[in-house]
């Protein structure tokens, strides 16, 4: 097959996976503490199928990974006392079963043990790991900018609020969670502000989804234009050399 | 075509929200009523190259991982327990509890659910019942005789008889708290059930510690904000129409790739 068809099929898997990827970030874009991402395309030059003369290489696309914007999402109020917003650099970190999750989603509630625990049960980390128990006969939980957890004059503890330096060494785990693949250890977050009674909205921006969602509709026609007329030059090649002998 | 499965889950989420709004907005008036909310999260992620690998004997490692999202799910529906706004009724049955806590009510199997409709009236036997006629525990009878009812702000129950001008003493109201409210189960006609979730009732009167406050004379609504639940509503079915579209163009693309002549 010619090279033309080779490049244009590279391209089109690309575009497929970039097609998934937005479709992830639509069906995401109400999810609270979701991060948008994006697919990053390089170039991948490669040997030709076959060369006429010119010794030029044929370049394919490939992925080159995916891009995860960390920026804010905006914040917005919902009345629920342990609904928990990060304003800035840092994650909340939750003690699971498979070890330490990260997460900018703050729905938390408490369990029947009193624990703050995230929707699936799983007990939000202090300040230097342990749970935060709070005991909801004593008063309203007032939960400050730094994470401090206190009742009326009782300080009870402190949300932990942890960044990383690479974030590019977090991976998503699903359940609006993110898993650390490296040895990094994260640190205490101190420009990190936690709003009580606010949740962090997703950062997807639906123009622009929708923007990217017709370019890659676009692209994928155009390249399959591309090979449809590649198919053709080497249809009517055969005719006429046919037509010679 | 994963886009399709996933702008697919994106629909029902958003067709989940869209019930659960409008379920709010339908108990907009109803007494003691606690607005919820559909969770949503992010489904598992597909990881085909993953950051950190050895790209090369070197040692130089992948910088940024490729995966691939499998959209969204509905990871429950949590009920909002803030404050109701009281509203005053001038019946002297009606009662509103202002801060933590719930009615306790004898169901007829015998099981306590709890509610905070506090529109109680009399059955025949002139005991305080709720308005399907379960009566509220521990049980409360107002004599025949009676001119008028108090309820206290600590749950203390008077009645002045025909006649009489010294109140007597009929009962106690006595609420009951979890740790967990969010965790209630929530049975219909305003009554909820407890749950290993929301932890066992902790019951005390009114006023205690850890207790909220009776009003006589008032109910709590529901804390539904209407304008909250119409944006809510915009913004799923904006996003449902979003989804849709995800799907019309995985469709385009199919459609261009089956187009293509062999």
């Amino acid at each position: 097959m010619d090279n033309a068809v080779y490049v244009g099929l590279s391209r089109q898997m690309i575009l497929r996976r970039e097609l998934d990827i937005i479709a992830n970030n639509v069906a995401n874009a109400d999810t609270v503490g979701f991060k948008v991402e994006s697919l990053m395309a390089r170039t991948e030059p490669g040997a030709p199928a076959e060369t006429l003369g010119a010794p030029r290489p044929v370049k394919f696309v490939l992925a080159a990974g995916v891009a995860r914007d960390f920026g804010q999402g905006a914040l917005f109020q919902t009345g629920s006392d342990f609904d928990l917003g990060i304003e800035g650099d840092g994650f909340f970190e939750i003690a699971t079963d498979e070890g330490a999750r990260y997460t900018r989603d703050g729905r938390f509630r408490l369990d029947e043990l009193g624990r703050i625990v995230t929707q699936a049960g799983d007990p939000v980390s202090g300040d230097g790991g342990g749970e935060i128990v709070v005991n909801p006969q004593d008063g309203p939980v007032s939960i400050a900018g730094d994470g401090t957890v206190s009742q009326g004059e009782n300080v009870i503890g402190k949300v932990a609020v942890m960044r990383f330096d690479d974030l590019s060494m977090l991976e998503k785990a699903g359940d609006n969670q993110l898993r650390n693949i490296s040895n990094l250890q994260p640190q205490a977050a101190p420009d990190a502000r936690v709003h009580q009674g606010m949740l962090e909205g997703s950062n997807v921006k639906p123009i622009l989804e929708i923007t990217r969602l017709i370019e890659v509709t676009r692209a994928y026609e155009s390249v399959t234009r591309m090979m449809e007329s590649t198919a053709d030059l080497s249809r009517r090649a055969v005719e006429r050399m046919g037509r010679a002998n | 075509m994963q886009a399709l499965r996933t702008a697919a889950t994106g629909m029902s989420a958003q067709q989940l929200n869209v019930e659960v709004i409008s379920n709010n907005i339908a108990n907009m008036n109803t007494v003691g009523f606690k607005k919820q909310r559909a969770e949503f999260q992010d489904l598992l992620y597909h990881t085909i190259e993953r950051a950190g690998a050895q790209s090369s004997e070197q040692g130089t490692i992948v910088p940024a991982g490729v995966q691939i999202g499998g959209g969204v799910k509905a990871g429950s529906v949590y009920r909002i327990t803030e404050q109701g706004s009281v509203t005053n009724t001038g019946n002297p049955y009606d009662l509103a509890i202002e801060g933590r806590g719930f009615f306790q009510v004898l169901m007829p199997s015998g099981e306590t659910a709890y509610t905070r409709a506090g529109n109680l009236s009399l059955n025949a036997a002139g005991q305080l019942v709720t308005e399907d006629g379960y009566e509220l525990q521990p049980a409360i009878a107002v004599p025949n005789a009676a001119t008028s009812i108090a309820v206290s702000k600590t749950g203390q129950v008077q009645a002045i008889r025909a006649g009489q001008t010294e109140a007597e003493i009929v009962g106690q109201i006595e609420l009951a708290s979890f740790v967990n409210e969010a965790g209630l189960d929530a049975i219909g006609d305003n009554l909820l059930m407890e749950t290993a979730a929301s932890g066992p009732a902790n019951t005390g009167a009114p006023g205690a510690e850890g207790f909220g406050t009776l009003l006589q004379g008032y109910t709590e609504a529901s804390n539904v904000d209407a304008v909250t639940e119409i944006t809510a509503l915009i913004v799923a079915q904006r996003a449902y129409e979003m989804n849709s579209k995800v799907i019309s163009a995985a469709d385009e693309m199919l459609q261009a790739a089956n187009a293509v002549k062999s």
